[in-house]
């Protein structure tokens, strides 16, 4: 029986070299941790020959001439991990996921399919490369000796029965894997190979490092034998994709997008489930020297200026990934990332399939997916920012409102709840109502978009008004109220507003009404109208377009 | 006529824009003749408003905003002396009963201390807009009544602000109706929060760090408009038009406040002194009774000057203040406690006598005037250096004990927004992302040099950033907005008040975050400016180290040093100094002061008084260090600035090198007065006005043309003043300074062990880490012994090494992870009994860790623990291990070895129980199978365990290879002529770039033989800057400069040197 353990050096600096071929033929330094404790964490050879050392800074790492600087990336990792997986499943179902960096196969029953196990080991060389993986290969009869022999040995080895604590020996204490406080003990002792670890007595040791100590003493003389534990196939739904070339059209996106999204569908039908959701994130390229603006929080870019996130969440669950491309195309076409791409993440939350059946008294509904693609085709045609459910907002910007997402109520129960809950509101709103000073309960209508006006000034009070059509003299006047703000942007504003009574004059046309039809409703065909002999509006002067505007006007 | 009455400045602590003199001068260019300042829970700004409204005749009217357990608050005015008293209390009793930054005041305890104040019903944070808000305009009548019954109904105004809102106004419209109806009267305000327009920006950034969050997530937390501002009394009456009353009222609250701040009823505690006598006799006695002591008897000129002084003390009323300060310097003197009074005071012959100085004023011939003069009509400032520490903790303690809680305060200091404090919160209000963040404000500077080049402007375009872009310039605008606003409160080192009556009564008091502490709203110039007294009580590292070398001397050598009366003429002191052989010692160590005291040649007391000034900002860049030396030196004539000045400058040939030199010579060639020049110093160490200092540049230049002083003469005359704005010493300070200076280089040469020992029992201190200290003490053929549990203490002790040396025994405090509780256990237990093994010391000293008795054992620590049986390190850390793990009663008293195979013989127990009771079973020692340490390890392990080596250097072991690489020890370095390329190598202990120094950047690299200097030239930093910054060895080439004895090396190539992987630390002034 014998054992071959694949072992990915440098794991983490690999994973990234493996979308990033150029990287090998440079130093690399990988770098993790928050802001402002970014740190190198991992590095290739030439790094560490150009003088990068672990621990170090980024911004020291900068001031290195010609090294590159990448983010540790875990979801690459996994990718790399899942390959390295793959790469055992290619030849055999008995694996082993040791580690993230670290897989062992059984040899068993294969020399009759592919050979003796040097070409197997050789074979499995190849293919990792062409997974873009150096790996380092141990082959031994013990499963153990094999993992130590691939993280000890750089290239194919392969370990006689009989030569285990020979071959052993000569390795370093840590390709043990001793636990943290072990290897401190054992590097505090001056135990540097196992050699040295296995001319400790026993005895003593086991008095020392516990069970532990006896584990490790048995693994430096290559004793230690276990079975193999089998892996378990993954339940993450996940793919990535690193471009090699940044990437700024939509177009070739969709593609790369599609095939994506073909082998995540693919994956969820194998275990029958479906998806609720899918996550699509962007990594787009260095953006703050282009338009320091982008780095401000946007909702595609949560907290970081360098991700764009795009969440289509599904009515039903499904998998149809024609579909589900066609939705993500609508979403991205009307709110395209602000840079090019350099990285694609994409994953689906699994849910079970949508049962048909629904409730037998609740009203027909169009079919969630189709109202999905024509929410989703409305918004692509008149932008995200004007469609959904409009929702106010915390600013002193008069009028501010924004929109969000267009959440249909979805069965009987929950109309129900919502108009209780409606009427809880309400009562308590009366009540805050009564208790204010003085409270007004004019109503006003908002004018959309605000009508230009134009306000004669009489000892700075307005007093005679005039737009669209309506023409009147002001009879009283209340005001200014003044709001201002977002000084900080370049859309600040400051506006005076007044509010007046007028009384309409003459060359007014049939009143307000005939031209904003939506607020008052039209005359009939037998009337005549009667203007309106007065009117409360709210007209202000916006400073910025130093000019009067009309915002609205009281009921 | 209009008044503001309701304005809040920065005091009000991240809820106002404005600093109080902005408001005061923009009150005058809104044609207002007084205003009132109303911040938040104190009267932290009154003073500077008071000061600045002062000068341009506008009447500052002091007040507060009290705040209530409710939320709203009291806008308070004060209208006599006993409404401030009453407000101080007020805010005072809320503030000692909450965290900092917290309380609220009650309305019993308002009605108790409302005498005196006038209140107004507020604004939005005011009672009336919370009540209204609660239960509408009922319950504002009721609030309002209420504050009538607590005020009384002449004193309660209803308040009206019109910012422009229609809230506000549905508001005002109700306190009209309340104001009518309780027949009140109505006053308007601004509510203002900023004294233009345009620092409402400022007000909304301080919103958000307020509530923690963002510009764009602050919404309607943000101001509506910019509306808050001071606005002129036109544009006040037109906004009330409608009610002109509510102006015209502001008048009559105006006139109504009579108080101000020049009449805070301060008075400084009278010392009790025995019956029959006065304050001013008690004082005179005490200091004839010093005069004998420290002066001969017949010495004519030190009594005349010490009669004088008395008699200006007399007139001026200051008898107490100089017993108080006797007092508590007699108080250390008799608990041991070092004491020496520093800075102007040892300007006084008085403060000699009295032993609150230790400079001879008459002697020295110093300038009593700079201490004391009639004309400026303010307090002497006397400052005690103490030990630092616990010593000193003594000396403050007894300040509040004999003054009570509520006599005695720390004054505070103002934390203001600096640069990267500033850019930090303005990136966070402006939502730039972390990274962004970092890159920004890693872009303000942090090196201390700066050069004209050296702005923000300058950094942001370098890193390519674009100025024109909104957000960046509006990130810069703000920078520069927010530079110097106070950001909190902290308290001053030392700086502590007294008061005859109840301090809280003139200021109000704050708990401090030391417990036992309260910090008084004021910091040390209000304080002055207020005409508080005010005493330094300064904690001393060198104080400290002094101390403890007088103990351990009296303890170990049997002698009994007094430092009063040490030789000052002591010849071996002076080579020391000669060599710039002075690590260690106070003042003198720093690498520019070596690098200029071969040059100076110090030969008797006063060139240490030289010494300690001339190495300063002032001094160097007004240019006036080489000068100085070079006719020291006699290689340039000592001429004078201007004949009429050469009584002034006679003493540093023709140099002006102390303040008090700069102050005559103002007197003398720009006919200043006392005052004036008075003025000018303190406009020289005033940091906040660049103006001041124009202002008295003017003033220079006038009086120098009247005296006919023109032309260059005058240029150098003015730029040698000016140069000392970057700050310089008062020769009475330097005095001060260079005694104690004396003392440690004294106590080096003569008593290097016990020396050493207290400098390493005082460390972090100084220039140089322990390592350096201990390599420095060696080469002066200390012997230095490592930590031992056999034999180490707590601290650093002495050992007898021979008949009359001894050896430095390093303390277990220098056992890194060894706690002090621990260590002192260990000690105490040894005392009982020698420890017989490890784990005698286990089981005797129960709740040492495991990663303790690990840390010991790497350093060596318990090598000796079986006395003659001497074990190595891995010895002990083989059985540390084995302790840790202990096995079983049943196994425990056998011994068991076992084969390679792993199979078990018992064999001999190995066990010994000793037949006395209470003493720890004896381990039978068995040496381990590992491996002792190397060399290198042991290095390695002694920087991790101890930061520092007893034994050779590091560089020590690689010397052959260093030889071959042709790099010269320090000590070689002094034989080579200048202009000789030279290699060296070593440690780096000290990196510097020091803001006076152009960009310069100043190594100081350690070998076994002794420290040697590098100096690097801007572009070749530039060149090397990682290596330098980063690499802890370095192999430096380049141009020997060996000038008077002053060595450096002109780096020109720098590499890195890999000789150990010990951590070795520096000491670096980024």
């Amino acid at each position: 029986m014998a054992f071959a353990s694949i072992y990915v050096p440098q794991f983490m600096v690999q994973a990234v070299m493996r979308h990033e071929p150029q990287l090998r033929a440079g130093p690399l330094a990988l770098v993790d941790g928050t802001p402002p404790l970014v740190r190198v964490i991992a590095a290739n050879d030439f790094a560490w020959r150009a003088g990068i050392q672990l621990g170090m800074a980024k911004s020291q790492v900068e001031q290195f001439f010609g090294v590159e600087i990448r983010h540790r990336s875990r979801a690459q990792e996994e990718a790399a991990h899942a390959a390295l997986l793959d790469l055992g499943w290619s030849i055999s179902p008995r694996i082993e996921n040791t580690a993230a960096d670290t897989m062992v196969v059984d040899f068993a029953g294969l020399n009759s399919l592919f050979g003796s196990a040097e070409n197997i080991a050789e074979d499995l060389s190849q293919r990792a490369l062409s997974l873009g993986l150096a790996a380092n290969i141990g082959v031994a009869s013990s499963i153990e000796v094999a993992i130590h022999a691939a993280r000890g040995f750089s290239g194919i080895t392969i370990i006689p029965a009989g030569e285990e604590s020979l071959r052993i020996g000569i390795l370093p204490v840590r390709v043990l894997s001793p636990s943290d406080e072990s290897l401190e003990t054992l590097e505090r002792w001056g135990i540097k190979t196992c050699r040295d670890l296995a001319a400790l007595p026993l005895l003593d040791l086991s008095e020392r490092l516990g069970q532990e100590g006896v584990h490790l003493h048995e693994l430096a003389r290559g004793a230690a034998s276990r079975s193999l534990v089998l892996a378990e196939p993954c339940v993450h739904f996940q793919e990535v994709l690193e471009l090699d070339t940044a990437e700024e059209e939509l177009e070739p996106v969709s593609f790369l997008l599609g095939r994506l999204l073909d082998q995540l569908c693919a994956r969820l039908q194998t275990r029958s489930l479906s998806a609720t959701a899918i996550h699509l994130q962007f990594h787009l390229g260095d953006l703050f020297e282009k338009d320091p603006e982008i780095t401000k929080i946007s909702p595609e870019s949560g907290n970081d200026p360098k991700l764009y996130q795009k969440t289509l969440t599904l009515p039903v669950p499904m998998r149809d990934s024609k579909l589900l491309l066609k939705l993500l195309r609508l979403q991205l076409q009307s709110a395209p990332p602000p840079g090019s791409i350099v990285k694609i993440i994409l994953s689906a939350e699994p849910s079970r399939p949508r049962a048909a059946q629904s409730g037998l008294f609740v009203p027909s509904s169009p079919d969630p997916e189709k109202l999905e693609l024509t929410v989703a085709r409305l918004s692509k045609l008149v932008g995200n920012t004007n469609i959904g459910s409009p929702e106010l907002v915390d600013t002193h910007r008069p009028g501010e409102f924004r929109m969000s997402r267009f959440n249909p109520p979805i069965n009987e129960q929950h109309i129900r709840r919502k108009m209780k809950s409606g009427r809880a509101t309400t009562t308590a709103d009366t009540k805050e109502n009564v208790s204010q000073v003085r409270r007004s309960f004019i109503g006003f209508r908002i004018f959309r978009p605000r009508l230009p006006a134009t306000v004669e000034l009489r000892d700075g009070l307005p007093s005679r008004v005039f737009f669209r059509g309506v023409y009147g003299h002001v009879i009283a006047a209340s005001g200014p109220w003044r709001t201002s703000g977002d000084w900080w942007r370049e859309d600040s504003w400051l506006q005076d507003e007044w509010d007046i009574e007028i009384r309409l004059g003459p060359s007014s046309s049939n009143g307000v009404g005939a031209h904003i039809g939506i607020y008052v409703a039209r005359p009939g065909p037998q009337q005549q109208p009667q203007p309106p002999q007065s009117g409360m509006y709210c007209v202000y002067f916006d400073s910025m377009a130093r000019s009067w505007f009309v915002r609205g006007m009281y009921d | 006529m209009y008044t503001e009455l309701h304005a809040r400045s920065a005091f009000s602590f991240l809820e106002g824009a404005s600093l109080p003199e902005d408001l005061a001068l923009r009150c005058v260019e809104c044609g207002m003749k007084s205003m009132a300042l109303l911040d938040r829970d104190g009267v932290y700004g009154a003073p500077r408003f008071y000061l600045a409204a002062n000068k341009i005749s506008l009447r500052a009217h002091t007040g507060a905003e009290v705040t209530t357990s409710e939320g709203w608050r009291y806008p308070l005015l004060v209208e006599s002396r006993e409404g401030y008293q009453n407000l101080c209390r007020l805010i005072t009793r809320m503030k000692l009963r909450a965290k900092k930054n917290e309380g609220h005041v009650s309305a019993e305890e308002v009605a108790e201390y409302g005498k005196g104040l006038v209140c107004l019903t507020g604004g939005d944070e005011g009672p009336l807009a919370y009540a209204l808000a609660q239960g509408g305009i009922e319950n504002g009548k009721k609030y309002v009544q209420e504050l009538v019954k607590v005020f009384g109904h002449v004193n309660v105004y209803v308040e009206l602000q019109r910012h422009l809102s229609r809230a506000e106004e549905l508001r005002n419209q109700a306190a009209i109706e309340i104001a009518r109806n309780l027949k009140l009267p109505i006053v308007a305000t601004n509510g203002v929060s900023h004294a233009v327009p345009d620092q409402r920006e400022v007000q909304d950034v301080f919103t958000c760090i307020r509530n923690h969050r963002a510009l764009t997530t602050a919404g309607r937390l943000l101001a509506r408009n910019s509306e808050r501002h001071l606005k002129p009394r036109e544009e006040m009456s037109r906004l009330f038009a409608d009610i002109p009353e509510a102006i015209s009222n502001t008048q009559e609250v105006s006139s109504r406040l009579k108080f101000d701040l020049s009449d805070l009823g301060y008075e400084f505690p009278r010392y009790p002194v025995p019956d029959g006598k006065s304050q001013a006799s008690f004082l005179r006695e005490r200091a004839m009774e010093g005069m004998l002591r420290r002066y001969r008897p017949d010495n004519e000129k030190a009594r005349l000057q010490i009669e004088r002084e008395l008699t200006l003390i007399e007139r001026l009323h200051l008898e107490g203040y100089f017993l108080i300060v006797w007092d508590i310097v007699r108080f250390c003197n008799e608990r041991g406690i070092l004491v020496q009074g520093r800075g102007s005071a040892a300007n006084s012959a008085v403060c000699y006598a009295l032993g609150i100085t230790a400079v001879d004023a008459v002697g020295m011939e110093l300038l009593f005037e700079r201490f004391l003069s009639e004309e400026r009509g303010e307090w002497p400032d006397i400052d005690l250096d103490l030990p630092s520490g616990d010593q000193r903790e003594r000396a403050i303690q007894y300040v509040y004990e004999r003054y009570g809680k509520l006599g005695a305060a720390m004054t505070a200091n103002v934390i203001t927004y600096r640069g990267k404090s500033a850019a930090r919160e303005i990136g966070k209000a402006l939502s730039f992302d972390t990274e962004t963040l970092n890159r920004l404000t890693a872009l303000v500077s942090a090196w201390e040099y700066k050069d004209e080049n050296d702005t923000l402007t300058n950094h942001f375009r370098d890193a390519g950033l674009d100025l024109q872009h909104p957000q960046i310039r509006k990130f810069l605008e703000l920078c520069v907005k927010l530079q110097d606003l106070p950001r909190h409160l902290g308290q001053h080192s030392g700086g502590m008040v007294v008061c005859q009556n109840q301090l809280d009564s003139v200021v109000p008091l704050e708990p401090a975050t030391m417990p036992g502490r309260v910090v008084v709203q004021w910091d040390k110039e209000d304080c002055a400016d207020m005409g508080i007294v005010k005493i330094d009580l300064l904690g001393l590292g060198m104080m400290a180290v002094l101390e403890d070398s007088l103990k351990i001397i009296r303890d170990d050598y049997g002698e009994e040093i007094d430092l009063g009366q040490l030789p000052m003429n002591d010849p071996t002191v002076y080579q020391t100094l000669q060599k710039a052989d002075t690590v260690g010692m106070f003042q003198v160590e720093s690498r520019a002061q070596m690098a200029c005291l071969p040059r100076l040649f110090p030969v008797k007391f006063y060139d240490i008084v030289v010494q300690v000034a001339i190495i300063r900002p002032g001094p160097i860049v007004g240019k006036m260090v080489n000068p100085y030396l070079k006719r020291r030196q006699g290689r340039e004539a000592v001429t004078c600035l201007h004949p009429s000045l050469e009584p002034v400058l006679q003493r540093t040939l023709g140099v002006p090198l102390f303040q008090e030199q700069l102050l005559r010579m103002a007197m003398i060639a720009a006919g200043f007065s006392g005052g004036e020049a008075e003025e000018l110093r303190r406009a020289l160490g005033f940091k906040r006005s660049v103006k001041r200092m124009k202002d008295v540049e003017l003033k220079l230049r006038s009086g120098m043309d009247k005296n006919g002083i023109t032309g260059e003469t005058q240029n150098t005359i003015v730029q040698s003043i000016s140069s000392f704005a970057l700050y310089g010493f008062p020769e009475s300070h330097a005095a001060s300074f260079a005694l104690i200076a004396f003392s440690s280089a004294y106590l080096k040469c003569h008593y290097l062990p016990a020396f050493t020992a207290a400098m390493l029992n005082n460390q972090p201190m100084g220039f140089y880490q322990p390592a350096t200290l201990v390599k420095d003490a060696q080469r002066h053929g200390l012997k230095v012994g490592p930590i031992d549990v056999t034999c180490s203490d707590w601290l650093c002790t002495l050992e007898k090494n021979g008949e009359k040396e001894f050896r430095l025994r390093l303390g277990l405090r220098y056992a890194r992870g060894l706690r002090e509780e621990v260590g002192r256990q260990i000690v105490r237990e040894r005392a009982v009994r020698p420890f017989s093994s490890i784990e005698d010391l286990k089981l005797r000293v129960p709740w040492i860790r495991k990663v303790e008795l690990t840390a010991l054992a790497q350093i060596g620590a318990l090598n000796f623990i079986d006395g003659e049986n001497k074990i190595h390190r891995r010895d002990a850390l083989w059985q540390i291990e084995r302790l840790a793990r202990q096995v079983g009663p049943l196994l425990e008293r056998v011994g068991i070895s076992a084969d390679n195979e792993g199979v078990a013989h018992f064999a001999e127990p190995r066990v010994k129980f000793s037949p006395e009771i209470n003493q720890a079973p004896s381990v039978v020692v068995r040496h381990s199978p590992l491996q002792a340490m190397t060399p290198e390890e042991r290095l390695v392990a002694d920087f991790n365990g101890t930061g520092m080596t007893v034994g050779p250097h590091p560089m020590g072991y690689h010397r052959q290879k260093m030889k071959r690489l042709g790099v010269l020890t320090a000590v070689e370095l002094r034989s080579v002529p200048n202009g000789r390329r030279v290699r060296i190598a070593g440690a780096v202990i000290c990196r510097q770039r020091p803001g006076t120094a152009k960009g310069f950047v100043f190594l100081s690299i350690e070998d076994e033989t002794g420290i040697a200097n590098a100096i690097i030239t801007p572009p070749i930093f530039e060149e090397y800057h990682i290596v330098v910054v980063h690499q802890p060895f370095l192999i430096v080439e380049g141009e020997l400069q060996n000038l008077d004895k002053v060595i450096s090396v002109k780096a020109e190539k720098i590499r890195p040197l890999n000789v150990t992987r010990a951590e070795t630390v520096s000491h670096d002034f980024h």
